[in-house]
């Protein structure tokens, strides 16, 4: 620790009611509240979007309340703005990075968004129809007796916030819909993430934001057994070394398999265990079947994902805020939570599918032979990729986008073989593939994307004339 | 006081504070060509953007210190940064111009003058602030 010793760890204070968070950024958001008090970061600004809501949906709603087969148009832009401001918190700092020099991000990003927006709704209205609402409300829970499972914050978050908010959002910035348009399809999208995010909280909340940023959604039997096999780390130890690099090592690949995205990690937690010390649980996926670039971690033996159980001491670190956010990283303050890690353990998951009584513990002195696999899957890939040309890697990116953030709650459902088979789902839309052409042009993808996604300035509401029922009637 | 060169936002505080050549790296083809050299141990690694996958291999092979032109701490090569413990001084502008990146409308003049300035140079990281990450000259 380098500034923090001596001083208590304070974060409890940041769950009480009347406690406002710390500021992550000096940044604002405006977005649509115009001429009213700018809106910040953190537990302030859930405030904030809470006590200016039109409706009830940012509050804790019920069972029947999800159940309700649809939004009305208060609803909806609530959830709207709420979505486009919980964007900007989490993504407006992230999206300052820039041209990445190995794959077109914000070009492969925007492309899915507009394709996610116009192909999930009937996708998603097939798989309701086919397991009913209690069934997807189901697919939710069933992440609080997993690990090493993609139904996560961000994947159940991306749903809504990217199939809806950023997908309606670059649509209207390309002037190819209006406000008023896709109403029954912005429904669909949104019942479908509220459903599985209820589900799989049941607190009556749908986001980490709205919770102080816990995602504490494990049972508590479940969550014994695996605390039952942390090993002890001491800081600075190599046995605390090996932990930390195969962390790192194997997030890095997580991150570089799903084309630079959160897709390939899942945070849970904070739980504070009996002796004050905070759990972390990180599902990290480093072998996705479904992508053909995959052949580089089925080559090196790779398991579908591991599972890394961090115990973190809040006094060690002093820590004043930790947040576990709607995708799915950890991020503190202070900043450096590494070292203050005083125990760990990791497990494997096999398959996706495999089930939870075949997940098996990784000794932390075992590492060793998982390593030096997970580093040249990484060196392979890379190179693999280092010689895809422009068009496959903004389309191969497209497609961990729009496949990835619904595969898993495809496959609970049963219905992601239907999808690929009847709705086509690994085609490309026309209407996108014609949109290939015209993201590069005027900066859009470089400059539209960040000023109107990542801010949240292009989130526009649903009017009062907004019809529930309403498609895309003409194209003028 | 030494000759801080450029600043930027520190990814997290640290008292490690590397010390090697700045090495400018514009392609993939430079990452792996540094890897294969045997010689990574030795640069501070200056990239442009601030994403995970241009540095991926160089990540997990154990850079010392890394600075980049574009991104904060929540982007992704920020929290990797992060995870490996490896300093990291992010969206660096260089002292003595007036020149600051703007997303989505900055001039490739800002980036290559940075990269002529620091390419080459001995420096340090100095990312003891919770915030400033600086590069001090050590030549």
């Amino acid at each position: 620790m380098t500034t923090t010793e001596g001083k208590r760890a304070t974060y409890k204070q940041r769950y009480e009611t009347d406690d406002d968070g710390l500021r992550f950024q000096s940044l604002t958001y405006t977005g649509n509240f115009v001429g009213l008090e700018p809106v910040t970061d953190g537990i302030k600004g859930d405030k904030m979007l809470k006590e200016r809501a039109r409706s009830k949906v940012l509050e804790k709603v019920s069972k029947d309340d999800v159940l309700n087969p649809q939004f009305s148009i208060d609803e909806l832009n609530d959830l709207n703005n709420y979505l486009a401001w919980n964007i900007w918190d989490v993504l407006v700092m992230r999206a300052t990075e820039g041209v990445s020099g190995m794959i077109p991000r914000q070009e492969y990003e925007i492309l899915a968004f507009m394709h996610e927006f116009y192909r999930w709704p009937e996708i998603l209205r097939m798989t309701t129809d086919e397991v009913g609402a209690q069934g997807i409300l189901d697919i939710g829970a069933s992440a609080r007796r997993e690990i090493g499972t993609k139904v996560n914050s961000v994947h159940d978050w991306c749903i809504g916030a990217v199939g809806f908010g950023m997908g309606r959002c670059g649509l209207l910035a390309l002037e190819a819909i209006g406000p008023d348009d896709y109403v029954a399809e912005s429904n669909e999208i949104l019942k479908f993430m509220q459903r599985v995010l209820w589900g799989k909280r049941q607190d009556g909340y749908i986001l980490n934001s709205q919770d102080r940023y816990r995602c504490q959604i494990h049972e508590q039997d479940f969550l014994d057994q695996l605390v039952g096999q942390i090993e002890t780390l001491e800081p600075g130890s190599p046995k605390h070394g090996s932990f930390t690099q195969f962390n790192a090592a194997t997030e890095l690949l997580a991150f570089l398999h799903h084309y630079d995205n959160r897709l390939g990690l899942g945070d849970t937690g904070p739980y504070e265990l009996p002796d004050g010390n905070l759990l972390i649980l990180r599902d990290l996926f480093v072998n996705e079947e479904i992508y053909h670039w995959s052949d580089v971690s089925e080559d090196a033996g790779l398991p579908y994902s591991y599972t890394l159980a961090m115990i973190i001491d809040p006094e060690k670190m002093s820590l004043e805020e930790i947040r576990v956010n709607d995708i799915s990283t950890t991020f503190t303050r202070p900043k450096n939570y590494i070292e203050a890690i005083i125990g760990g353990a990791v497990f494997a998951r096999q398959k996706w599918d495999t089930p939870m009584g075949e997940v098996y513990p990784i000794a932390i002195d075992d590492l060793g032979d998982h390593l030096p696999r997970v580093q040249q899957a990484t060196l392979k890939l890379y190179t693999k990729t280092s010689k895809m040309c422009r068009r496959d890697l903004i389309w191969n990116g497209q497609y961990v986008y729009y496949v990835d953030m619904i595969l898993p709650h495809l496959r609970k459902a049963g219905t992601y073989e239907k999808a690929c088979r009847d709705y086509d789902l690994w085609e490309i839309d026309q209407r996108v593939s014609n949109y290939y052409y015209d993201i590069t042009k005027r900066g859009f993808a470089q400059e539209t994307v960040p000023s109107k996604i990542f801010s949240g300035a292009g989130y526009l509401p649903f009017s009062d004339k907004a019809n529930l029922r309403s498609s895309k009637g003409r194209w003028l | 006081m030494a000759d801080v060169l450029a600043e930027g936002y520190n990814v997290f505080d640290t008292g490690k504070s590397p010390s090697g050549t700045v090495k400018y790296l514009e392609s993939p083809a430079d990452v792996i060509g540094l890897i294969q050299s045997g010689k990574l141990g030795e640069h501070i690694l200056l990239v442009q953007g601030g994403t995970t996958t241009f540095l991926a291999p160089a990540l997990s092979m154990g850079a010392i210190g890394v600075i980049t032109m574009s991104g904060a701490p929540e982007s992704h090569l920020g929290i990797l940064s992060r995870e490996f413990q490896t300093p990291c001084v992010m969206t660096a502008y260089l002292t003595t111009s007036d020149s600051r990146y703007v997303v989505g409308s900055t001039d490739p003049s800002h980036f290559e003058e940075i990269a002529k300035v620091l390419d080459g140079r001995k420096v340090r990281l100095d990312c003891t602030d919770n915030e400033v990450g600086r590069i001090v000259a050590d030549d």
